[in-house]
This record gives structure tokens, C-alpha cells and sequence, in this order.
């Protein structure tokens, strides 16, 4: 239990009478790169969004980084600066340059000074390979420049967990490689990462555990080997065999 | 006639709002309160309600209030060492007010009446007016009251004039038609709708006089007397010094004067051209436009305010918050404009015992109602940005109100600019309505000149072009700026 960055205990939400997720039970230890695969509505996502309480839970115990996310007296905005998150539709902030989408919450937070902002966000751009778009509007970029984007801003607070909610869903094929590079290359570096995706191929070679999901429960989960080569669960090998 | 009609005015404003019956019996009380003992008027200063136009006893030339009525207070005034602060409210609004207290007294060329006399304290008669018909220039067939029958006339509301038109007018077979000023009166006579309209002689002489269009044609029925009033047990002081001076004035020859300058001779009527009246007016309707832009920059800027902290309300996620702001919004977009404003130059004053100056419940009324659009306005403008920007800020540690200030607002602002911009246009043109409750401002200013020359016509056609003119000029340098800021 020590080791886990992430220890999540029971987790149930339900949206009106509508219950997503039916009590999970997730431990995640530090560095450990896990990707959440399942159909659509198997609560993959709202899994990920009650880890930094983007939604409020309706039952169980949520430990991120030290952090008691159930707790109601926890200062969320210092809890969530510990946890990036890269979001589908990218949210960029679209009156602002890529410059200042990234130095946005550094200076905001008073984590840095704004010249010291700048520097972190012009290396972060380099990071992901965006040096020259610097200034450039986020409505200028492609799918896959935008999500890099994304990407530079939250590590620009200088996260210890990464969350990515279906990252490339809705980028054209062509533009899910040089994202999937950049997360590889973080996940390479060692940062603890959550990452609901439907990629299988990439889930197979940068996780390392695979949590598959249906109806709100975790059904099986396991390395990639064992979950994509001997699946157990008839829910699980009946999924595979349609995204395989 | 015109008691009953003028306290019925406020009780309705305060039963609109919803306010029970037991409070009109408190600020009844508040109202009436016994003025301080004062024994003397020298060196006091009184604030006296008069009509807005009842020419020949008040009207405006060159901007100036005029008229017998005017000539007579302040002569009264510099004779008995008091002076006084003329009101031009309107001849109800004034009544209204001096039952209110928002004035010390009223003269206006008002008939004593024994209803009247209930509710107010007369002066001396300074006037014996009566009333007399008369009928469009070029009409032949009328020329007696026996011609009217199956026709209609007109009669101000609530005047003497109409007293007399309802006393007859089973007898020779006419209906009568209320309007609410002589102006009006005349061009419904000249546009057809009416044969023939009554009025106090004195107006009427003076309007033909005026080349109103018009022509009496009967002798001045025996009328009633003209007097100067103070609420009920309010200032007596003032009321003895007026009777005194009134006195003193007729002994002098002074107050014949006055009359022979209005009645007797009155002033050549100049047909200036439509670019003479223009040159005339200018000066008065452009006093009235800058009082139009003070009441419209105040009300914005505080329905600004409104529309920010309401439309915050709106989207919390407090119940509570979210209830306030509805019901702010419902009650001021679910009530007319005028009604809010009657309720709270006249309503309120009776409520708290609390006088309110014109411009002050003007503003009042106008940003409040303003801030209530402008509450839906700020509302729509947060809930259009996709919620995905909030959860974005959010995620990254900013606070809600970091997010909203950095992230959601600037966006919203945005998008928010062009009905700015359509509600500020709205709000100008809304302090027209102000008019009814004597705010000297752009319209108000129009009313007064036709009411005095009886060119309705090209005095709005004036007064329409300028506020055209500023509108557009402040539309366009509000687009200009939008384009500017918000690229």
C-alpha cells in the first residue's frame, strides 16, 4: 500500500439514478503506466475524472498522491496540481496563445514568475515538438499540434500523475502517432499515468497494466500479455474480439 | 373628478407590485406627518409643482417656464421674501406630488373644487376662468352646441372642461373623448377625430392666438376660479404669505399687468419656418438630450454592475443565490417599464415618507430594469463557453474564480458585447418614458415646445432625428469598439 500513488477503494458514482460506476477497488503505484480499455458507457471515463474529483463522487474512498480526493475539506486546486489531465476535445483556451495557455496556471498559482513561466513553457513546446508555434492561436494548429499543446500545459504545474481521456479519439489517424510518441516518451520517463484509451496496440506496448471495463465494473485487468494474449472473462474476450 | 383619479394612480403602482393593503395605511401615515411649526416665509425656500404646458399660465419659451401662473408665484415670492424652485411635473404628476410632499405647493392653473378642497388647502382665487368650445379654422356646419349632435368632442381628463362637456352632452346628443393636454387635444380636432374640443378660455384664446388652427365659437360658460395649494395642513405659512402678496399685487397694478401680458396682448405669433422652429427648440432639446445621456450612462453602468452579480447568482450552484437572481429578474421583467417608474417617484415616497428626486427614481427604475436583461445577458454569455474551458482551468489547480476571471469571462465577454450594446440602445430610448414623471429629459423637452406652439409634427420629427442621430453614432462607436477589443 505504501508504494501506490493512487489507491482508490469502492468507488461508486451515479449520475441521478443512473449508477456509472458500481464500486471499483484500484491500486496504482508510483511510475506505473496503466491504460483503462472497454465500451463505450463502461465508465472508463468518469472513472478518470472522479480521480481528480472533476466529478464528485457519490460513494467511496480516493487517495491521489497523499491526498483524501473524498474528503470534502481537501483543498482541490492543490490536490489537482498534482494531477495533470489531457482531455479528448483538447479545451484549449482559444483567446490566448499557445504560449499563454501554457503559462497560464504556473503564474496564476504563483508557482513561478512570469519570465520563469515562459522559459518552462518555450522547453515544454520543444518537448513535444511545437518550438515554432509559440505564438501561434490554438485555432491555427491541427488535431494533433492542439493535444501536444495540451499536453505542455498540464506538465507545465509539474504534475506527478498524467490522466489521458482518450487522448486521440478525436484526432484524423494520420495525427494519433505523434501523440502516442509524446505519451510514450512520458511514460519512458518514468511519470505515473492513467490513460483511457481505445488504442489497443498502444496499450499493449506502453502499459503496464491493462484494467478492462463494462458496466461500471472492472471486469479483468492484468499485464498486456496476459490480458490481450489469455484473456479470462467472456465479457472481456467477447470486447477484444471486435477492436482486435 | 381628478382627486379620485389621482390617488388611484399610486394605489395602483402599489398594489401592482404586490404589496399589501396594510402598508398603504403606514405610509399614509408616514405621509402626513405635521410639517415643523413655521411662522414665517422670509427667506425660505419653497418647491411649487406646476403643469407641464397649460399655456397661457405655464409654458416654456426659449426654454424658460413662463406664463401667468410663473410671472404670478415669483412675483408673490420676491413680495413676501421667500423664493421659490419651480417643478414643471405635469398637472396629475403634480397633485401626486404634493400629496406626497415632493413639493411644498402647486399652481397649476387648478379649479377649486369642493372634492379638491377635501384634500387640499386653497388659496385666495387668483383666476375665474371658464370654458369654451371650439372647432377646426375652416368648419362652417358647427357653430353651436345644437350642431353636435351624433358627433364627438374632445376635453382634457379630468378638467373643467370635461365637466361641463359631460353635463351636456345627454342634452344635445354628443359623446365626449379625454385627452390628456391641449396640444393633443387640438390636432385631434384638426386631424378630424373630434368636431369640436373644450377647454379653459384663456388656453384656448391663447392657442388660437397661437395659430393653433382652431376657432371658439361659443361665449365662456361660467367656470370656476383658479387658486394655489398646499397639502392639507401643510405649510400654512406659505399659503397666508401668497394670499398677502396676492393682495399686495392687485393693489399695485402688478397683477393686471400680468394678466394683460398674456391675455390682452398676447405675443405675435412669429410662423417661423421648420428651420426657424429648429433654431428655437435647439437649445431646449438639447438640454433635454443631455440629461437623457446622464440617465442612460448612470443606469447602464449600475445595470452593469446588477447584471454582473445577478448573472453570477444565476449560474452558482447555490439554490439559494440562483433564487434571488430569479426572482429579481421575474419581477422586473415580468412588470412595465412605467409602471416601475410610477411606483417609485410616487409609490415609494408614500411607503417610506422618503421624498425621491426625479433623477434618482429615473435611474433607479431604468437600471434596475435594465440590470435584469442584463442579468439573462450575462447569464446566457457564461453558459454558452463550452464547459470543457472550465474543466481545463479547473484541472490545472486554478480556482473558480481565477478560472471565470481568465478563462471563462473573457470569452463570455465576447460573445456578450453585441446585446450590450442592443441594451444600452434599448435604455436610451427607454428614459423616454421618463417623461411621465416630469424627468426634463429629450422627449419631455419636445412635449413642452408643441405644447406651447402647436407644431406637434415637425417637433417630433426633431426630436426623433436626434435621437436617431445619437444612437447611431453611439452604435457605431460601440461596434468599433467591440472590433477593437474583442478580435
Amino acid at each position: 500500500m505504501s508504494a501506490s500513488k493512487i489507491s482508490v477503494t469502492g468507488l461508486r458514482k451515479s449520475f441521478g439514478s443512473n449508477e456509472v460506476l458500481k464500486g471499483l477497488d484500484v491500486e496504482i503505484a508510483e511510475g506505473e503506466v496503466v491504460c483503462v480499455i472497454g465500451p463505450s458507457g463502461s465508465g472508463k471515463s468518469t472513472f478518470l475524472r472522479c480521480l481528480n474529483k472533476l466529478d464528485e463522487l457519490s460513494g467511496g474512498t480516493v487517495i491521489v498522491d497523499g491526498f483524501n480526493v473524498s474528503d470534502k475539506t481537501v483543498n482541490l486546486n492543490e490536490v489537482r496540481q498534482h494531477i495533470g489531465m489531457v482531455f479528448q476535445h483538447f479545451n484549449l483556451f482559444p483567446h490566448m496563445t499557445v504560449l499563454q495557455n501554457i503559462m497560464l496556471a504556473p503564474v496564476e498559482l504563483k508557482k513561478q514568475s512570469p519570465a520563469d513561466a515562459r522559459a518552462t513553457a518555450l522547453k515544454l513546446l520543444d518537448r513535444v515538438g511545437l518550438a515554432d508555434k509559440a505564438t501561434a492561436r490554438p485555432a491555427q494548429l491541427s488535431g494533433g499540434q492542439k493535444q501536444r499543446v495540451a499536453i505542455a500545459r498540464s506538465l507545465a504545474v509539474n504534475p506527478d500523475i498524467m490522466l489521458f481521456d482518450e487522448a486521440t479519439s478525436a484526432l484524423d489517424p494520420e495525427m494519433v502517432g505523434e501523440v502516442l510518441q509524446v505519451i510514450r516518451d512520458l511514460a519512458a520517463e518514468g511519470m505515473t499515468m492513467v490513460v483511457v484509451t481505445h488504442e489497443m496496440g498502444f496499450a499493449r506496448e506502453v502499459a503496464d497494466r491493462v484494467i478492462f471495463m463494462a458496466d461500471g465494473l472492472i471486469v479483468e485487468e492484468g499485464t498486456p500479455a496476459e490480458l490481450f494474449g489469455n484473456p479470462q472473462q467472456a465479457r472481456t474476450q467477447d470486447f477484444l474480439s471486435k477492436v482486435l | 373628478m381628478n382627486i379620485f383619479r389621482a390617488g388611484k394612480l399610486a394605489v395602483a403602482a402599489t398594489a401592482l407590485l404586490g404589496l399589501a393593503g396594510g402598508f398603504v395605511g403606514v405610509s399614509a401615515a408616514a405621509a402626513s406627518q405635521p410639517a415643523p411649526p413655521q411662522t414665517t416665509v422670509t427667506g425660505e425656500t419653497y418647491v411649487i409643482g406646476t403643469d407641464t404646458t397649460f399655456a397661457p399660465f405655464e409654458y416654456r419659451e426659449n426654454g424658460e417656464l413662463t406664463g401667468i401662473d410663473m410671472d404670478l408665484i415669483r412675483d408673490i415670492a420676491a413680495n413676501q421674501g421667500f423664493t421659490v424652485e419651480i417643478k414643471s411635473l405635469g398637472f396629475d404628476a403634480a397633485l401626486q406630488a404634493l400629496q406626497s410632499n415632493q413639493v411644498d405647493g402647486v399652481i397649476a392653473g387648478m379649479s377649486i373644487t369642493d372634492e379638491r378642497e377635501l384634500i387640499f388647502d386653497f388659496s385666495d382665487p387668483y383666476f375665474d376662468s371658464g370654458v369654451q368650445m371650439a372647432v377646426a379654422e375652416d368648419n362652417t356646419e358647427i357653430t353651436g352646441y345644437a350642431d353636435l349632435a351624433g358627433e364627438t368632442v374632445v376635453a382634457k381628463r379630468g378638467s373643467e372642461g370635461e365637466t361641463f362637456a359631460n353635463s351636456i352632452k345627454d342634452e344635445y346628443d354628443f359623446t365626449v373623448k379625454a385627452l390628456a393636454d391641449s396640444a393633443t387635444m387640438y390636432d385631434d380636432v384638426k386631424a378630424g377625430n373630434s368636431v369640436a374640443v373644450f377647454d379653459d378660455y384663456p388656453v384656448l384664446a391663447y392657442g388660437i392666438n397661437q395659430n393653433n388652427g382652431l376657432k371658439s365659437v361659443t361665449e365662456k360658460e361660467q367656470g370656476s376660479s383658479y387658486g394655489f395649494a398646499v397639502n392639507k395642513g401643510q405649510n400654512p405659512e406659505l399659503l397666508a404669505a401668497f394670499n398677502t402678496g396676492l393682495a399686495e399685487l392687485k393693489d399695485s397694478g402688478e397683477y393686471q399687468a400680468i394678466l394683460d401680458t398674456y391675455l390682452e396682448q398676447p405675443a405675435p405669433a412669429a410662423a417661423s419656418g421648420f428651420f426657424g422652429l429648429l433654431g428655437d427648440s435647439l437649445p431646449a432639446l438639447m438640454k433635454g438630450l443631455g440629461l437623457t445621456l446622464l440617465a442612460t450612462g448612470l443606469s447602464i453602468l449600475i445595470a452593469l454592475v446588477l447584471g454582473v452579480l445577478f448573472g453570477f447568482f444565476k449560474v452558482s450552484e447555490s439554490r439559494i443565490l440562483r433564487g434571488i437572481a430569479g426572482v429579481y429578474v421575474s419581477i422586473f421583467r415580468g412588470t412595465p417599464l412605467l409602471v416601475q417608474a410610477f411606483f417609485f417617484y410616487f409609490g415609494l415616497p408614500q411607503l417610506t415618507g422618503q421624498s425621491i428626486d426625479v433623477l434618482t427614481a429615473g435611474v433607479l427604475t431604468l437600471s434596475l430594469n435594465a440590470g435584469a436583461y442584463m442579468t439573462e445577458i450575462v447569464r446566457g454569455g457564461i453558459q454558452s463557453i463550452d464547459p470543457g474551458q472550465t474543466e481545463a482551468g479547473r484541472s490545472l489547480g486554478l480556482g473558480y474564480v481565477t478560472t471565470m476571471r481568465r478563462v471563462v469571462l473573457p470569452q463570455a465577454v465576447k460573445i456578450m458585447t453585441p446585446s450590450f450594446i442592443n441594451q444600452f440602445v434599448m435604455t436610451l430610448k427607454d428614459t423616454s418614458l421618463l417623461a411621465v414623471i416630469g424627468f426634463a429629459e429629450l422627449t419631455y423637452q419636445g412635449q413642452q415646445i408643441y405644447a406651447a406652439n402647436f407644431r406637434t409634427g415637425e417637433t417630433l420629427l426633431i426630436v426623433a432625428a436626434l435621437y436617431f442621430i445619437v444612437i447611431n453614432l453611439l452604435t457605431m462607436l460601440s461596434n468599433k469598439l467591440d472590433k477593437r477589443f474583442n478580435k
